[in-house]
């Protein structure tokens, strides 16, 4: 694994991304590459501006400044359909699942193709779809339980599994790992890895659980005070004589 | 997917079940209304409709059967009022009926009453216009008391004329006795004096017994006399005009005595003249014709005044205009 | 000096979320034009906002038409105008009575549902999924509500209204000896298309209130299950609000236009 994979362009890149509520300014000017086929990991303290980045990232808030490109589109200037297709190459994994409470887990699974199968041209089965994902996070007897009935791990790889069900080429995870016991948070991690050996697959994953960023990272990006802080391999990192840096991989 | 079904199924019935009980509520009320069955107009013309709205209903002998469904003016003082009545009903309303507006109720909805009239004649057909009750009969009643009342009062005028002119002693008493012409002029005034005052009392009569009748028929006494006060107002005029009719004719009666007497005693012409008890006597009665005359001539205007034969008595004004033209004319031709 | 600004502070509050309401009901109105349609969905919630209400309906418009009846039974009857009861409780349950009371009850069902359920789906981001999914939010979930509240509002107020009379019928067969075919007869005697109609109309209003208030509350629902708590209880309490203010408006337009 090389530390800074160099292959050509970003496949996703933010520049001088700036947002603000009223007088509190979140992000201050935010730059973050992510290459092909690399996990990269942004940390930071929970209010440090990840969530509103990576909100920003798939337009669900506007950004006050700077540009967004994923994959040569700068979604600032996207239409609503254009947006929506561009969507379909990345999968999101919220933070508590949001997984739709009023549906069973096939439903769930079922809502991204409704939309995307025919844009897509996906030849398979809807339900042949559902079952190869769930087959993914092992849960394959779960697919007509409702979300209520699963327990906050399962949801987690319900919501995983249906993050992935169009097939995109890059995985935001906000917090995979909040909520969850260590040892279903291990396990979480081991699915994000297979998943993206399986599908090489472009992960960024926002989180503070340093465990987590340990095992997955192929780069860190610390995010402090609305700028990146900064950067480098979890080695590299965890010898830093930063304070800041310090304070955060201390815990 | 058949949980779907089912829901779908469920709401189905409950959107069609709602919608036949709002679609049938719809439909019967407007089958109470009318709306959807057939009907035939009848229209009515009154002077007053006394507030009637559209929409109120018109009864039959005091069953509901339609309803008003227009109000307009038709000139000045006519309005039309067109009512929608059951066509099953159109059988039993026949051609002679009067309609009155009547009011229904605590709340006073003001209603059309349709009145059967005895008398065998043809059911109404749609369109037709029935009687409404201010044209019914009392007019000639009304007439032939006011020219009663009318001649009683020239009549009086004349006997008093004459009186006068014994009490004056114009010419002399000798003559005015034997003079026979005027002597029987005399009779025959007070014969038709007599003569109306009869007549008066029979049309009173009449009227009385008009009045009875509306007493006791309440249908009709509700349009007539739609508040009780008027209706009393009237009894009194009626029963004054009674008893002035009664002094008059017993005072024409007295009359009537005193000039036999003078025609039947002929020696006695000069007693008759001598005797200044008779004259005097002829005289307080006459004054009592004129007095009793005036009363009933008062009363008389009190019924004009009554708001319920002022139209009524103008029209007799001018009819009364128009025929004295018509006389003037005649007599200098 | 203190309460006076507060007071100020409050009532542009109240101002900028009745300007915030309106352009909710306006975006509506756009989506609504707009496809794709959700009609799937606007199914499911037609069963979910209409058929499910119908038990709560009709037990509230049954106790309601029972407990009118029994309590003006007394005055009518020493007025001697026991046989005005059938016209005096039909008049007032389907002009007012019915619509209002299913409205309010309806405020309190799909009203504080709604808004619970879409904030909570705000809180728990799940709107946020749906968007990224591809899917229209605002028309899978706040479209498809308020119309599905708009449509069966009136539904479920006819079944009320249908059902209060039927208790009021029976109070009159079981107090009165009267026979149901007798106070049915009457009933629809008293009434007339002005009592029907313009109440029919008002309650499509009354839908399209409760779903309004509803999705507005829960769609912009404040992060925290306190947020959801207060979306849904303001919910209730903005549409009870604005139903009292739209019944208001109705009777008055009622007035100009039933009444010649």
């Amino acid at each position: 694994m090389n530390k800074y994979p160099s292959n050509n362009k970003p496949i996703l890149e933010i520049k001088n991304l700036k947002k603000s509520f009223g007088n509190n300014h979140v992000l201050k000017g935010f730059n973050l590459k992510l290459f092909e086929g690399e996990n990269l990991v942004v940390m930071g303290k929970s209010g440090s501006g990840k969530s509103v980045m990576i909100k920003c990232l798939v337009g669900l808030m506007e950004a006050d400044s700077g540009v967004i490109r994923i994959k040569e589109n700068d979604i600032t200037v996207l239409g609503q359909a254009e947006l929506d297709l561009l969507r379909t190459e990345i999968g999101f994994l919220f933070q508590g699942s949001a997984l739709y409470d009023s549906m069973t887990v096939r439903e769930n699974l079922e809502f991204p193709l409704r939309r995307h199968k025919k844009k897509l041209k996906m030849e398979e089965d809807t339900d042949t779809l559902v079952v190869e994902a769930l087959d993914n996070v092992g849960l394959k007897e779960a697919i007509d339980l409702m979300p209520v009935e699963l327990s906050g791990g399962m949801k987690r790889r319900v919501a995983l599994a249906r993050a992935l069900i169009l097939k995109p080429t890059i995985i935001l995870y906000d917090e995979p790992t909040t909520g969850l016991d260590p040892i279903t948070a291990k396990e979480i991690i081991q699915l994000m890895r297979g998943i993206q050996e399986k599908y090489g697959t472009s992960s960024l994953i926002i989180t503070h659980d340093v465990d987590c960023a340990r095992v997955i990272s192929n780069r860190i990006i610390l995010l402090v005070d609305g700028i990146n802080y900064a950067e480098g391999s979890y080695e590299e990192l965890i010898r830093s004589e930063d304070v800041n840096v310090k304070a955060f991989f201390k815990q | 997917m058949s949980k779907a079904a089912n829901q779908k199924l469920k709401l189905g019935i409950f959107v069609m079940l709602s919608t036949l009980l709002l679609v049938s509520a719809l439909y019967f009320i407007g089958n109470r209304q009318n709306l959807f069955g057939k009907n035939i107009k009848l229209h009515a013309l009154f002077y007053n409709v006394n507030g009637l709205q559209l929409g109120n209903n018109v009864r039959f002998s005091g069953i509901d059967v339609g309803t008003v469904s227009k109000i307009a003016m038709n000139n000045d003082t006519v309005i039309r009022v067109e009512m929608s009545i059951r066509e099953s009903i159109q059988t039993h309303i026949k051609k002679n009926a009067v309609a009155t507006i009547g009011s229904d109720g605590l709340v006073g909805n003001m209603i059309i009453n349709i009145l059967p009239r005895e008398g065998i004649t043809m059911p109404v057909v749609s369109g037709d216009t029935i009687e409404t009750y201010s044209r019914i009969g009392t007019d000639d009643l009304l007439t032939t008391l006011n020219v009663t009342n009318e001649n009683a009062a020239l009549l009086t005028a004349d006997l008093l004329k004459i009186t006068t002119e014994i009490v004056e002693g114009k010419g002399t008493l000798g003559m005015l006795i034997t003079d026979s012409l005027l002597a029987d002029d005399l009779r025959q005034t007070i014969v038709q004096l007599k003569r109306s005052s009869v007549a008066a009392n029979q049309t009173l009569a009449e009227l009385n017994a008009y009045f009875k009748e509306v007493r006791q028929s309440e249908s009709v006494a509700n349009l007539l006399l739609t508040d009780s006060v008027s209706g009393e107002k009237m009894k009194r005029i009626v029963s004054n005009l009674e008893f002035s009719s009664d002094e008059m004719v017993e005072i024409t009666a007295g009359m009537s005595q005193v000039i036999d007497d003078i025609k039947e005693s002929d020696g006695a012409l000069n007693y008759l003249t001598n005797d200044k008890d008779l004259v005097r006597n002829i005289d307080s009665t006459m004054i009592n014709i004129k007095e009793s005359t005036r009363r009933f001539n008062e009363n008389m205007e009190a019924l004009k005044q009554n708001f319920l034969f002022r139209g009524y008595f103008r029209k007799l004004e001018r009819q009364q205009k128009r025929d004295e033209k018509k006389q003037t004319r005649e007599d200098r031709n | 000096m203190a309460t006076s600004l507060n007071l100020i502070s409050r009532t542009i509050t109240f101002f900028e979320e009745i300007g915030d309401i309106t352009l909710f009901a306006i975006r509506y109105f756009r989506a609504i034009l707009m496809p794709p349609f959700e009609f799937k969905e606007l199914l499911r919630q037609c069963y979910i906002l209409g058929y499910r209400s119908i038990l709560l309906v009709g037990v509230t418009g049954f106790i309601l038409g029972l407990v009118f009846t029994l309590q003006s039974r007394p005055t009518l009857m020493e007025f001697g105008a026991e046989s005005w009861m059938p016209s005096m409780v039909s008049i007032s349950i389907v002009r007012e009575i019915g619509p209002v009371i299913t409205a309010l009850i309806c405020a309190g069902k799909i009203g504080s549902g709604i808004g619970a359920e879409l904030g909570s789906m705000r809180v728990t981001e799940q709107i946020d999924a749906m968007e990224v999914s591809g899917t229209n939010p605002f028309k899978y979930l706040v479209v498809t509500r308020i119309t599905a509240a708009t449509l069966m509002l009136p539904l479920l107020i006819v079944f009320g209204d249908a059902i209060a009379l039927f208790g009021s019928a029976l109070v009159e067969n079981l107090k009165g000896g009267v026979s149901f075919t007798l106070y049915f007869n009457k009933v629809f005697e008293a009434l007339s298309f002005s009592d029907v109609i313009p109440a029919t109309i008002k309650s499509f209003f009354f839908g399209f209130a409760i779903g309004l208030v509803g999705c507005y509350k829960g769609y912009y629902c404040k992060k925290g299950t306190a947020g959801v708590g207060e979306a849904s209880n303001m919910a209730v309490v903005y549409t009870s609000m604005l139903l009292f203010v739209i019944d208001f408006i109705a009777v008055f337009v009622t007035d100009i236009f039933f009444e010649v």
